[in-house]
């Protein structure tokens, strides 16, 4: 549906966005993942035709972006983007008209949707009044409303409580089957990880990792070491057989050394704490970004094939 | 195309409901009337009680003719004299400074409303001196000078043997009738008063047209821009689909509020028949509103893009407020000599054409040629004016936090 290649915007002095490729297919959930001010916005933009790029292309089942096009996406803005002061009904019926809905069946789409998200007693309301998640999903039956081809919705979760997750989440599994193409960008790891089909992730304007998600992993291997413990666990950052260690309370989700062999480190560490579990697995996507991001480190060691 | 005219509906129908523009609606007009008429019916209205007044004659002669043609000519709604005139003595030995202060003392109590003091000779005396707490009631003072001019005048022509009566009707005051005559030749009655207030409404109309829906355009942008609706609105639709949306928005909004104002108008010059304008002058002047409205649109649009904050909002609005009282300066000038050089030098400058033409057509039509270069140059400025308001929304209704300068802007213009 969509591929952009060798995307490139510079602001003044800032290289915001550095020779960014990504595709979506019909059906697929990509994630486009990176810390804050990675290029994410940006590439949106270009995407949406909002900014022009200085370089690469853009286009939608082949074919470069016209204003046909823009009537193809529907966009979901990460900060909230409504009117404040008027009726619910009102502006989702004004976005309709804009993506080219007539009113009648903009009408009955937007009493369907208010009605999943429950919604209904709300629509004479001004925007305002409403409480942020129901504001979310106000924002989100505007950006799908118009049935759109390809959906990008930056943090759609943001506000939502689990149950209204759940129900957003069963709504994108439901576009994904009807074919639709979605661009999910998030910094929240483990829903980039139930959610997406394939992962790329940007970090200073620039690629560092791209690819669909079991095959980012299996790319990571096995080194992966969940543990469970008690006593004093500060060492573990330090000990020569840990390339990267997250510690949290009691538990620790280490990144081995290549060289480093899991039944060894586990002897070693068992005479210094006291391990309840010990699990070798593939890292979390978390674990990946963190490695990437946080401890910038270069692509090529972060890849190194586990022997 | 389409989705401009989306915009258009969406803006007209949003902020015509909207609580700032029907105030604006009739608010304006009220202001108007009262800032422009309510003074004058304030300060000509009758006194309801008779007020005393002081008098120091240093003279001794004027006293007894002062007070009895002030009581006969003012009288009060009821026929009480509105007057009372009170002799004070100027001291027991003539001293004026003593009586000054008695007389003080009486119009801090609120005894006399205030005194006049008249001089020794009113041969030579030319300055009549008046003590109030209140020297703002302009019709005492008004009334008192020229009753004693006149009573001065009477006997200075009685003392060198002249008959006052011969001589006031030497001297009698002309007045000027003035009759408008248009194009056609046909007369109309119509009084300075007149013409100089509809010339100067039908100025202050477009002021008051533009600044407020001005304002609604840029606190619009503002809001559009602080919520970051404008990224899924650019989501949605071109920048240049957006912007003439808004500014076609914005243009009917104030030919609805001109409408609305034009119709009370025309409501009230039937009930006191009067012609504030003739149709075909009115037909022009619509053309001039309505070119000289998509000028100051474009303008506020390409001012209202760059701004993210209130602060920022408010300053702006201060600045275009200064390019929309220009006119409103020369306009006094204008309506005194609307074919002098500088009223069609300034007819010509596409800011206040419409303006200055609002003046004048009412007062003296322009020549034909005038009005067809005028109405091009205004059409062609309005159409450079979107241009480079479209180039200079595009890229700054993203911006937020830092305000592009003005060499910023420049370069944004001759970019793309």
């Amino acid at each position: 549906m969509l591929t952009v290649s060798h995307l490139r915007k510079q602001y003044s002095t800032v290289l915001a966005v550095d020779d960014v490729s990504l595709a979506v297919n019909r059906g697929a959930i990509l994630g486009l993942l990176g810390p804050n001010g990675a290029g994410k916005t940006t590439t949106i933009r270009m995407i949406l035709n909002i900014i022009q790029p200085d370089a690469g292309s853009i286009t939608f089942d082949g074919k470069p972006f016209e204003e046909q096009t823009r009537n193809l996406i529907g966009y979901l803005p990460e900060e909230r983007g409504l009117y404040r002061k008027n009726k619910l009904l009102n502006a989702i019926l004004y976005f309709a008209s804009l993506k080219g809905i007539e009113r009648a069946e903009a009408k009955r789409r937007a009493y369907d949707w208010l009605k999943r998200f429950d919604l209904l007693t709300y629509y004479e309301r001004k925007l305002e009044e409403l409480s942020k998640g129901n504001q979310q999903k106000v924002q989100f039956i505007i950006s799908i409303l118009h049935d759109p081809q390809l959906v990008i919705l930056d943090e759609p979760f943001s506000g939502l409580d689990p149950l209204n997750q759940i129900l957003l989440k069963d709504i994108l599994m439901e576009l994904k089957q009807r074919g639709k193409a979605i661009i999910f960008s998030t910094h929240q790891m483990d829903q980039a990880e139930k959610l997406c089909d394939a992962i790329c992730l940007i970090n200073k304007g620039r690629v560092v990792l791209e690819g669909g998600i079991t095959e980012v992993k299996s790319r990571y291997g096995k080194n992966t070491v969940h543990l469970e413990y008690e006593g004093d666990g500060n060492f573990l950052p330090t000990h020569p057989a840990v390339k990267t260690a997250h510690i949290y309370e009691n538990f620790a989700e280490l990144i081995l050394n290549s060289h480093s062999k899991p039944h060894e480190v586990l002897r070693d560490l068992s005479q210094r704490l006291d391990i309840r579990k010990f699990e070798t697995l593939q890292p979390s996507l978390n674990a990946i970004f963190l490695d990437l991001v946080g401890g910038e480190k270069k692509l090529t060691e972060a890849m190194e094939p586990v022997k | 195309m389409m989705k401009a005219f989306a915009v258009a509906k969406w803006e007209y129908l949003e902020k015509i409901k909207s609580k700032a523009f029907l105030i604006s609606l009739f608010l304006t007009p009220t202001i108007m009337v009262a800032v422009s008429v309510l003074p004058t019916l304030l300060a000509t209205r009758a006194d309801t009680e008779s007020k005393v007044i002081g008098v120091i004659d240093q003279s001794g002669e004027l006293v007894q003719p002062l007070s009895k043609a002030i009581e006969e000519k003012y009288k009060l709604p009821n026929g009480q004299p509105n007057y009372i005139l009170r002799t004070i003595a100027a001291g027991s030995s003539g001293d004026l400074a003593v009586g000054k202060v008695q007389a003080d003392s009486l119009v801090i109590t609120d005894v006399i409303e205030g005194y006049i003091v008249i001089g020794k000779s009113i041969a030579t005396d030319t300055l009549v001196e008046y003590r109030s707490q209140n020297i703002g009631d302009f019709k005492v003072q008004e009334r008192f000078t020229s009753t004693i001019r006149d009573i001065v005048v009477d006997k200075k022509l009685r003392s060198r043997g002249f008959d006052p009566t011969i001589v006031k009707d030497l001297t009698a005051q002309i007045e000027m009738k003035t009759i408008k005559l248009s194009k056609t030749g046909k007369e109309e009655e119509s009084g300075f008063e007149q013409v100089f207030l509809s010339a100067y409404g039908f100025m202050m109309m477009m002021f008051f047209l533009v600044v407020t829906s001005g304002q609604l355009l840029v606190r619009s942008m503002l809001e559009e821009k602080s919520n970051r609706v404008v990224e899924v609105l650019m989501s949605s639709c071109s920048a240049n689909d957006l912007m003439a949306g808004k500014i076609m928005g914005l243009s009917l909004l104030g030919l609805t509020q001109m409408a609305f104002w034009v119709v009370i108008g025309v409501a009230i010059s039937i009930k006191f028949a009067v012609t504030l304008i003739s149709l075909p002058s009115a037909l022009l002047m619509l053309a001039y509103f309505i070119l000289g409205y998509l000028l100051y649109a474009a303008i506020f649009v390409a001012a209202g893009s760059p701004v993210s904050t209130e602060q920022e909002a408010q300053q702006m609005n201060g600045y275009l407020m200064i390019i929309l009282v220009v006119p409103i300066i020369f306009a006094m000038s204008v309506i005194q000599n609307p074919n002098s050089t500088l009223a069609k030098v300034l007819s010509f400058i596409p800011l206040l054409t419409p303006s200055m033409m609002a003046i004048r057509i009412p007062i003296q039509m322009p020549g034909t040629l005038e009005i067809v270069g005028s109405l091009a140059m205004v059409a062609v400025s309005a159409l450079a004016a979107i241009w480079i308001a479209g180039k200079i929304f595009r890229t700054t209704i993203l911006m937020y936090g830092k305000r592009p300068n003005l060499r910023d802007l420049l370069t944004l213009i001759r970019a793309h």
